[in-house]
């Protein structure tokens, strides 16, 4: 199986040339076109109960995709924003992905919900997180550009641009600064990363694009 | 001890970083990834650290931090434990994060508190917040919103277009507003409708249906009604009934003045035909008003109070309670009269100072035989507002300018 991310940054999507044998598990919706030769199966996001809470925490959809093929062919993925794909090799270890933010794996890649913590909620990102893990290619995609950062201390994210950090890494909510300039900075809250470990960072927000156009109505 | 699930952190590892099984013994700490390197880091070298999204994660690096071997796996920290020289730092790294857990569960504490105190004092405070967030919005905010309002409604009947009635409505619309406090400009529709009907937007688009015309039998019951409706733009009842569907952080935001998001609520509110229903206090304070201003003008205060009696009668006597929309919106009408009567008493004696409009022709205006008895009747609506527009599709326009 080889893959490419074509159009980077801005409108990037993935191409991946798949033979006879090869698996590919992608979000549903994720395929934008394939050859005539590869056969989509859909199914339940890793079993019934945990596609459900799948689905209603870790915002991933019910199903997946598995693509496979008898002879050779190609699948493009592709990402509902606008923004950049990353490609990650799994080695035996874990990443936690902010909700939505996966597109697809190959299939020795195992998927999972787990609880995130109050000061992920508190940061934006939501009650519970994917955690991808075990051995092969994950695909994950952002709304802007994506930058991988290694964290050895402390590092400070503002909310909304984490996309996926390490379980080696913490995150603490915080105010930006005193209660009064978190007010008017327009930081409000931020996130308090400590590492050793790496975070990927997404270089827009698609809560402050939503703020902004809110803005501009009628 | 072991095998634990864990990881290494490693710049020899392709991508730095591998996941691997960790064994400990008295030499040190081992790891051994699936693709078969291993790492070790000895027992004095191995700085400890306790921390990872869970909290609970173990990391143990060589001095340099080239290498770091990690793991949240259970039985790992024991077995850390177990060697003479982590014991105590295994010991120092739990007791400070009992301390911290600790104070985040004071903090946390802390904080809901402070979310229940700021939740009461919100609910509290939240018709007074409102109230100042829409005495700090200029006049303009009631005048963007009522236009986008009036546009956006079905309005449910053809512009009377007859002078003999849209002037005698601005005129009765005219000296109201000359009494009324605010400083707002009033544009007055006569819509052809059956429904007995009257309301006000925000910023002074004021609609009356000829049904309720046809429904008074004096002057007087219809200024009632419209001093009524002008209340509620001058008390700015519309901006309020948005500010409380907004809440505390829609106030605020409407207090920094991002009328964006407000004029988007109020066009929902519309729709939702809650912008022209009040609240009890609302038209409470809406009566009071009205009679306050009728009283100033120099009309018989007690018109409204006689419509309420009317609409309630027929009510009574008929059932068909769907055309009385604007009762339907008003309730509790035993108690209102009473309170209009009482309020009137105390007020004293009116220099009453009618309004010149041949009622009568008005009413015949809007009747059945309206073609006929319309150009007839014209010419006896002597007193005229200040500026007219007539053909225009807004309606007339009553014009006028705080002192």
């Amino acid at each position: 199986m080889e893959s490419r991310i074509i159009d980077r940054p801005s409108f990037a999507h993935i191409r991946v040339d798949m033979s006879a044998g090869d698996r590919l598990v992608a979000e549903s919706d994720a395929m934008a076109s394939m050859t005539s030769n590869i056969q989509l199966k859909a199914r339940f996001n890793g079993g019934l109960f945990r596609a459900l809470v799948r689905r209603l925490f870790g915002g991933e959809s019910l199903f997946v995709n598995e693509y496979s093929t008898d002879g050779t062919g190609h699948v493009i993925l592709t990402q509902p924003t606008p923004g950049d794909i990353e490609c990650l090799e799994l080695r035996g270890n874990t990443l936690y992905l902010q909700g939505g933010a996966f597109i697809a794996c190959e299939a020795g890649v195992k998927l999972g919900v787990g609880w995130a913590g109050l000061a992920s909620l508190i940061g934006g990102e939501g009650l519970f997180r994917l955690k991808v893990g075990g051995h092969g290619k994950v695909w994950f995609g952002a709304y802007g550009g994506i930058f991988a950062r290694e964290v050895e201390g402390e590092y400070i994210v503002d909310t909304g641009h984490l996309v996926a950090y390490e379980p080696s890494v913490s995150l603490r909510a915080r105010l930006s600064g005193g209660l009064l300039s978190s007010f008017f900075s327009g930081e409000g809250l931020v996130t308090r990363v400590r590492g050793p470990g790496r975070i990927y960072l997404q270089t827009r927000s698609i809560a402050a694009l939503a703020a902004w156009t809110n803005s501009h109505l009628v | 001890m072991g095998p634990f699930d864990g990881g290494v952190f490693d710049k020899r590892l392709q991508g730095g970083r591998a996941g691997a099984q960790l064994t400990v013994d008295a030499h040190g700490v081992h790891a051994s990834t699936t693709a078969g390197d291993t790492f070790d880091v000895p027992a004095r070298d191995c700085q400890l650290e306790l921390g990872g999204a869970s909290g609970r994660m173990w990391f143990c690096r060589t001095p340099d931090r080239q290498l770091t071997i990690y793991s949240e796996a259970r039985g790992f920290a024991e077995a850390l434990a177990s060697l003479p020289n982590l014991s105590q730092p295994v010991a120092e790294l739990r007791r400070h994060r009992r301390a911290e857990s600790r104070r985040g569960v004071l903090f946390l504490l802390a904080a809901l508190g402070m979310l229940i105190a700021l939740g009461i004092a919100g609910y509290f405070g939240l018709d007074y917040a409102g109230r100042a967030a829409i005495e700090a919005l200029p006049r303009e905010a009631d005048e963007r919103i009522g236009r986008l309002a009036i546009n956006s409604m079905d309005l449910g009947g053809p512009t009377v277009h007859d002078k003999t009635v849209t002037d005698a409505v601005n005129a009765i619309v005219a000296r109201l507003a000359e009494h009324a406090p605010g400083d707002f400009e009033y544009q007055v529709r006569v819509l052809d409708a059956e429904t007995v009907n009257a309301f006000a937007l925000p910023g002074g688009q004021i609609v009356v249906y000829t049904g309720l015309i046809a429904k008074a039998e004096a002057l007087d019951e219809v200024a009632g009604v419209l001093a009524h409706e002008i209340a509620h733009v001058t008390q700015r009842h519309g901006l309020q009934r948005i500010a409380q569907s907004l809440g505390v952080a829609g106030s605020l935001e409407l207090l920094l003045g991002d009328l964006g998001g407000l004029s988007a609520i109020a066009v929902e509110l519309m729709r939702a035909g809650a912008l022209t229903s009040y609240g009890r206090d609302q038209e409470r304070e809406a009566d009071e008003q009205g009679v306050l201003t009728m009283h100033a003008s120099g009309l018989d205060a007690d018109g409204i109070a006689r419509f309420f009696q009317k609409l309630q009668k027929e009510q009574d006597e008929m059932e068909i309670p769907e055309i009385f929309a604007w009762m339907s919106s008003h309730p509790d009408l035993d108690e209102r009269i009473a309170n209009v009567r009482a309020q009137i008493d105390s007020l004293g004696p009116v220099a009453e100072q009618p309004l010149e409009i041949d009622w009568d022709a008005v009413r015949r205006a809007v009747g059945p035989d309206a073609e006929a008895a319309g150009s007839a009747a014209e010419a006896d609506a002597t007193e005229k507002a200040p500026e007219q527009n007539a053909d225009s599709k807004a309606g007339s326009k009553a014009k006028r300018r705080k002192r």
